[in-house]
């Protein structure tokens, strides 16, 4: 799936990404799903590369 | 045995709960997610139907997903009957990753009152599941008021609004 997301977020007075809502709510449940699911997987990637404090 | 932190596959999850038929709604982070909040979770919620006979169905998937309580770790401790019949909350890890087993949720809100406020979605072709609808994710997070729930609820009120609701 392309990444439609704008590159000028707007944000709600109460700070709140409103672009990422509304490109979350172009999407199908499954696929919104899947893209939380590829999140995930990515951040916990990230994680297995830190490398601890010496 | 388990590997020591499986990688969460919500689907996966899903289709065994699914599979056995298991009387469930999808609450919490996956639930947001899935109604077109923009959050991140790590884990699945389910408030499960508390009628034997779906504990039993239940319990069979648990065994299918090797699910054990995440505290304590080293015990790997299986969830039983009675566990699950209460309205306690049940945080288990599975071969998909963790996933928390809810006898109830807020104040008191049980399965039979949660179904009547879901959406049923189909997440794919064999998959359809009950789904928190947001006014009622909302008022649940407004009643707890703890300090995550606080957190949430712009993003939830403001993907509310922006749905028309």
């Amino acid at each position: 799936m392309e990444d439609q997301r704008p590159a000028n977020p707007e944000y709600s007075p109460d700070g709140v990404d409103v672009s990422l809502i509304r490109w979350m709510l172009s999407m199908t449940p499954a696929q919104r799903l899947a893209t939380l699911q590829k999140h995930v997987n990515s951040v916990l990637k990230l994680r297995a590369t830190l490398k601890p404090r010496a | 045995m388990l590997p020591s932190n499986p990688e969460p596959d919500f689907l996966a999850i899903l289709h065994v709960l699914s599979r056995h038929d298991v009387d469930f709604v999808v609450v919490g982070g996956v639930a947001a997610t899935i109604q077109g909040v923009p959050v991140t979770t790590f884990d699945i919620d389910i408030v499960h139907s508390r009628e034997s006979s779906n504990v039993q169905r239940l319990l069979s998937a648990l065994k299918e997903l090797d699910a054990v309580y995440r505290f304590p770790r080293e015990r790997r401790l299986a969830p039983n009957e009675s566990h699950l019949s209460s309205g306690g909350h049940n945080l288990l890890e599975t071969k998909f990753g963790p996933l928390d087993v809810l006898g109830t949720i807020g104040k008191d809100h049980d399965w039979a009152e949660l179904a009547a406020t879901s959406d049923s979605v189909q997440l794919d072709s064999t998959l359809l599941i009950a789904v928190l609808d947001l006014p009622t994710q909302i008022t649940i997070k407004e009643e707890v008021g703890g300090e995550k729930d606080a957190l949430m609820l712009p993003i939830l009120r403001r993907t509310l609004a922006e749905r028309g609701g």
